[in-house]
């Protein structure tokens, strides 16, 4: 067992001066008895696996090949190791780590749509071409835990997950989330390591970008090298409009969140009765889903809440939604916020700073919050107490009529994005909700919001009603009514109705829908860069 | 006739019989019957044809069904590939021949395996009689009591999916049908005077059950293997087409089909789903085939 | 016949609670339980060990297995089903909205296809060993031999999708308000699902009239010289129908479960698409109301049946 140990470490150490020579930062994490933790043995997948071949075929070129976590963009250095195809290298690579051939590797999934399953067969393919043996599964049953069981020692192991490889994604609002779960005792399927964490935490440590650059630089090399996840490609979102619509100049972004897409400018052609009715899919089956885990995905989360500000399409903010003006401190450690005038919800009653108090504060009780939000609302003063139940309110935040005042205790960079983001709630309607029941309270059977669309009649599983909000105060919005389908992305049901024209407006993630999509001649389909990875995981923990 | 005379004679009867001599010959009039029948004979001919193509694969493509090509995906057929290739380059001909492998194992496999349990629990607890066979009976109203597919699909959710685990729901949804025949069929049958006087000659239990009620009772018997495996057929494909079915990295003909839900696939692509979804429906109406012929061909109230 | 009923009723009972300990019993040896099903797996990896726990003491899953069963069964006994736990509806209400489309389906595909079947298996009967009876046994075969999603995905593309003649899919859109709004949607699914139905119809009644017409009272009419249309209508009809009603007996758990498939190639949002969400979800206390529900109804058609069979034939009795 030792020499066996030294001899990979003996291995590591060349593997290192052999290819990734050239790079000014060398380093190896520990290697254990299991064989994913040699990152020649995960070097080797990269090589092994057809990147180009499979985004230029499979996905139809509707995808980006990855060569890091983070998305393309000014935070990403250059000559990082795309890990082209390279088989032989991946056998060379193999053969020094000593790949135990007869070995099969469980790869599990969770996406139920036969794109996955069709790039799986693919993976398999290239990895047996290579002498890795693989297996694959759609996990079934208790899928979160069997993904994220975390080890009793962070470190050493051994893993509390049963497969080997698993592919999955990361959907990121801020480029910290890439990174961050990486943190020691963070997830379930790589080990804790010191140097991983000291560049984790440079990237966390200032909201000014120069400094945030440098830490992105030093731990995407310290990536690339280690490959704790292999990066596979950038996924695009792809909003179609079906010719009838007219955006008017609003703008087109990320709609998986919030952005000043203009949507009360909105125009749709009429229809023969004269009435401008839009049709857009995501309408609920049996409940609307609470705003704060999936912050943008429902038609609902977008138009019937309102948010504090407003963001560009790339979420960068750019002025106050809700708030009249907003002012952070140089410091980042306080920041206040005033409403407008005469701000009420759908039912009349008055939209107060007490109300976005309470939403505060109710979603640092709910455990299904957008990690981002959450990370915001952690770092106020007092939050703590508050959320183990030791006061009342929390200290960090103080009313003072139109005003919403926040104090924090650490800096988080991304306080603004979280309030470009973060639908607020009305306080008179939810006040008795069960935090730890907050989606099953009856409130999410037709809630009422602030945003720009109220909604005026929901059949579940059928179709929801939007008409325009007459007090919004950003102006009463042109389109009649809008009507939401249930159907979502890679589902039948999309094509299906968009091939009825009872579609005008939606986004898909699932490259399949957008041929389908493309053929239809009154359709048209805006491809936008989203940060979103799409990566394999490496169980690299000795096993039980 | 002297007593002595009497017991020679039945001892030779008795061991006529034990040497099978006196076994029916009705069978081979049934057979004779079932071969008369057209669509029986097409059924047999058709089943045969598939079956063996799949069994012999190997012989009859030399392309491997998990082989992808990614540059020469979705293409229509050729010399090269009879069925063309799927979205990953698979050749679909390969994949439809091995894939009835796997299908015709769980459908037939899960058919006479839930015959065979059937069979034994309800001709044992049928002959037997008293507690157990009101227990068994108990158990098998529990299973009939709902409807099949909420069945399969409420096992599929407690036991998860997989290859054996489908075997294992079609068995326990399946047994039902073919015990409550056996028992039926061991209920009458044992009242019958020649079964009594077997009995008392002093024959077990189990060789009456085997060597003379069987017989008896093999035409429904396999009638009812005929249904079933039809049935599982199709409840592969309709479960592969609600995503829980086998698992996707087993070709079967249900997972071959299953990319059809892609509306452009259904559209464009008819090689990818349009042959694996005739080679379906022909081997089950081939099935179905034999077993109306076999129905015909035994039921006794049919003769003439 | 009342006292009969009674004591049937009395019988189901027992059964239901037997199958739904069973049915509670599987379903906790399951991997997982809501509240992972609740959380999409790239949030899970985010939220704290004692943030999970909370969430299942709140739902009250840290009890014993046998404590939440007998809770459980002694809420529905009085009427109170449970809520789903995805979205906290209660039960009743998902019941309530969705038990009529499924019903409205299948009574539809019932109807049709118990009439078409009828007709279709005298005329084969009549005409036993014509090409016109051989057409429809194959016919008939074929309509159980091909894969029900399939059938269904091909129809749909054809009239909805290529010719553009009926809606794809879907039940309700705003502004329907009479039920000629709302009939084009029907059309499609019914169709297909009286399609496949007609078959084992056709084939029960082709069989049941064969063996009605060798009956001795048909031949005695025959004798009399009553004219052979009376004689076929009249007689042979009437005692064909005792299996027929038997067939729709065993066909109206198909009323919940026939549909499943169906539903969910042309989104019809009744009970089947509810189950099939709810199967995937592990949301299991709807998983559980609506198989207790089907065999509920199993059970029910069954007793009908029975007392249907006995007014129809004189010569079964009950006891």
């Amino acid at each position: 067992m030792g020499e066996v140990m030294l001899k990979k470490l003996a291995g590591v150490a060349l593997a290192t001066a052999m290819f990734m020579s050239g790079t000014s930062l060398v380093s190896a994490e520990t290697i254990n008895s299991e064989a994913l933790s040699d990152p020649r043995v995960r070097q080797a997948i990269a090589y092994a696996i057809d990147m180009d071949t499979i985004v230029e075929t499979l996905l139809e070129g509707r995808a980006l090949v990855a060569d890091s976590m983070l998305p393309n963009g000014p935070n990403k250095p250059d000559g990082l190791n795309p890990y082209s195809y390279d088989p032989e290298k991946a056998r060379e690579l193999l053969a020094a780590a000593d790949w135990d051939t007869s070995r099969e590797l469980d790869l599990v999934y969770y996406y139920g749509d036969q794109l996955t399953a069709d790039l799986m067969a693919a993976v398999q393919a290239y990895l047996a071409d290579v002498g890795i043996k693989i297996t694959y599964r759609q996990l079934q049953g208790d899928v979160g835990a069997q993904l994220t069981a975390k080890p009793d020692d962070a470190v050493n192991g051994p893993a509390n997950i049963t497969w080997d490889l698993g592919y999955g994604a990361a959907a990121a609002l801020v480029g910290q989330e890439y990174f961050n779960p990486y943190k020691t005792g963070g997830v379930s399927h790589t080990p804790g390591n010191a140097e991983r964490d000291a560049l984790i935490a440079k990237i966390n440590s200032s909201s000014d970008p120069e400094v945030q650059k440098e830490g992105y630089f030093a731990i995407q090399k310290y990536w690339s090298e280690n490959l704790n996840s292999i990066p596979l490609y950038y996924q695009q979102l792809f909003v179609f409009e079906s010719d009838r619509v007219n955006r008017n100049g609003g703008a087109y972004g990320n709609d998986q969140y919030n952005y000043n897409w203009g949507i009360e400018n909105w125009t749709v052609t009429p229809d023969e009765n004269g009435k401008k009715v839009m049709y857009t899919n995501t309408a609920p089956a049996q409940f609307f889903e609470a705003p704060w885990l999936n912050l943008g995905i429902w038609m609902t989360t977008k138009i019937v809440f309102d948010r504090l500000l407003e963001v560009d399409g790339a979420l960068n903010p750019i002025g106050g939604s809700m708030a009249e003006s907003y002012e952070v401190s140089a410091d980042g450690l306080t920041a206040s916020f005033t409403l407008k005038d005469g701000l009420t919800w759908h039912d009349g009653e008055a939209l107060t700073a007490d109300d976005v108090k309470f939403s505060i504060e109710t979603a640092l009780r709910i455990p299904t919050i957008h990690a981002v939000v959450r990370n915001t609302f952690t770092s106020l003063t007092g939050s703590e107490a508050y959320e183990s139940g030791a006061a009342d309110s929390v200290s960090g935040i103080s009313v003072d009529g139109n005003t919403i005042n926040l104090s924090f205790d650490t800096l988080d960079p991304n306080l603004l994005i979280t309030f470009g983001q973060f639908a607020i709630l009305p306080e008179h309607l939810l006040k008795n909700a069960d935090p730890l029941q907050f989606q099953q309270d009856p409130f999410w059977q037709n809630p009422i919001g602030s945003g720009v669309y109220k909604i005026e009649e929901v059949q579940m599983n059928d179709f929801t009603r939007y008409v325009p909000f007459e007090n919004y105060h950003g102006g009463v919005a042109k389109i009649d009514e809008i009507v939401a389908f249930p159907s979502y992305d890679g589902d039948a049901n999309l094509i299906k109705n968009a091939t009825a024209g009872r579609m005008d407006y939606g986004f898909t993630k699932n490259t399949g829908d957008v041929a389908s999509l493309e053929a239809l001649d009154f359709m048209r389909v805006i491809p936008v860069d989203i940060p979103y990875t799409r990566m394999i995981w490496i169980n690299q923990f000795s096993r039980k | 006739m002297s007593r002595r005379s009497l017991d020679r004679k039945f001892d030779r009867i008795l061991e006529l019989e034990e040497a099978q001599k006196l076994s029916p010959s009705r069978r081979n009039r049934a057979l004779a019957k079932l071969l008369n029948n057209r669509l029986a004979v097409l059924g047999i001919i058709l089943f045969s044809i598939i079956l063996f193509s799949a069994i012999f694969a190997p012989l009859l493509t030399d392309a491997n069904p998990l082989k992808i090509d990614l540059r020469n995906a979705s293409k229509a057929p050729s010399a090269e590939h009879w069925f063309g290739t799927d979205k990953t380059g698979r050749d679909v001909f390969a994949r439809v021949l091995y894939g009835g492998r796997v299908s015709i194992l769980v459908g037939l496999g899960s058919g006479l395996i839930s015959a065979v349990i059937g069979i034994i629990i309800g001709a044992y607890t049928g002959f037997k009689g008293g507690w157990i066979d009101v227990l068994a009976l108990r158990v098998s109203e529990l299973f009939m009591s709902f409807p099949q597919i909420i069945l399969v699909l409420l096992l599929v959710s407690i036991i998860g999916q997989s290859l054996l685990n489908l075997m294992i729901i079609f068995i326990l949804t399946g047994w039902g049908g073919m015990y409550r025949m056996a028992r039926a069929q061991m209920l009458s049958l044992r009242e019958e005077e020649y079964v009594q006087a077997l009995q008392s000659f002093g024959l077990s239990t189990a060789s009456i059950c085997y060597k003379h009620i069987l017989p008896n009772a093999l035409g429904p018997v396999m009638v009812n293997i005929t249904l079933s495996t039809a049935a599982f057929i199709l409840a592969e494909a309709g479960l592969s087409y609600l995503g829980l079915g086998v698992p996707l990295n087993i070709p079967t003909w249900g997972n071959i089909l299953n990319t059809a839900q892609d509306l452009r696939v259904l559209q464009n692509y008819w090689w990818m789903w349009l042959p694996v979804g005739t080679v379906i429906s022909v081997f089950v109406l081939s099935v179905n085939f034999i077993g109306d012929g076999l129905r015909d061909a035994t039921d006794p109230s049919q003769q003439g | 016949m009342l006292v009969y009923v009674i004591r049937r009723i009395f019988v189901l009972i027992p059964m239901l609670v037997v199958i739904s300990f069973l049915v509670y019993l599987g379903l906790e040896l399951t991997p997982g339980d809501a509240v992972s099903s609740l959380i999409n797996p790239e949030v899970a990896s985010r939220i704290t060990p004692e943030q999970l726990q909370a969430l299942r003491e709140s739902y009250g899953l840290n009890d014993p297995f046998l404590v939440r069963y007998v809770i459980w069964l002694g809420n529905i006994f009085q009427g109170n089903f449970g809520h789903s736990l995805a979205g906290g509806v209660p039960i009743a209400t998902i019941f309530l909205d969705r038990l009529p489309a499924t019903l409205e389906l299948s009574f539809v595909a019932l109807l049709f296809s118990t009439i078409i079947g009828c007709i279709l298996g005298t005329i084969s009967a009549l005409r036993r060993g014509s090409p016109t009876d051989n057409f429809l046994t194959v016919f008939g075969m074929l309509g159980v031999s091909v894969p029900e999603f399939l059938f269904g995905l091909s129809v749909m593309l054809i009239f909805a999708l290529n010719l553009g003649w009926l809606p794809a899919g879907g039940r309700l859109m705003p502004g329907y308000e009479t039920i000629w709004d709302r009939a084009p949607h029907i059309v499609l699914p019914a169709m297909v699902l009286s399609l496949m139905m007609t078959a084992g119809v056709m084939r029960y009644s082709r069989s049941s009239m064969l063996d009605a017409l060798t009956r001795d009272f048909i031949i005695t009419a025959r004798s009399k010289g009553l004219p052979e249309w009376r004689i076929n209508l009249l007689h042979g009809f009437r005692v064909a129908l005792t299996p027929v009603v038997v067939l729709i007996g065993f066909r109206l758990p198909l009323l919940i479960g026939g549909s499943v498939i169906i539903e969910q190639v042309f989104q019809w949002p009744g009970i089947g698409n509810e189950f099939i969400t709810a199967v995937r979800g592990s949301d299991y206390p709807l998983v559980m109301m609506i198989a207790l529900f089907s065999v509920f109804a199993v059970l029910m058609a069954s007793l009908i049946i029975d007392v249907l069979t006995a007014l129809i034939d004189p010569r079964v009795r009950l006891n």
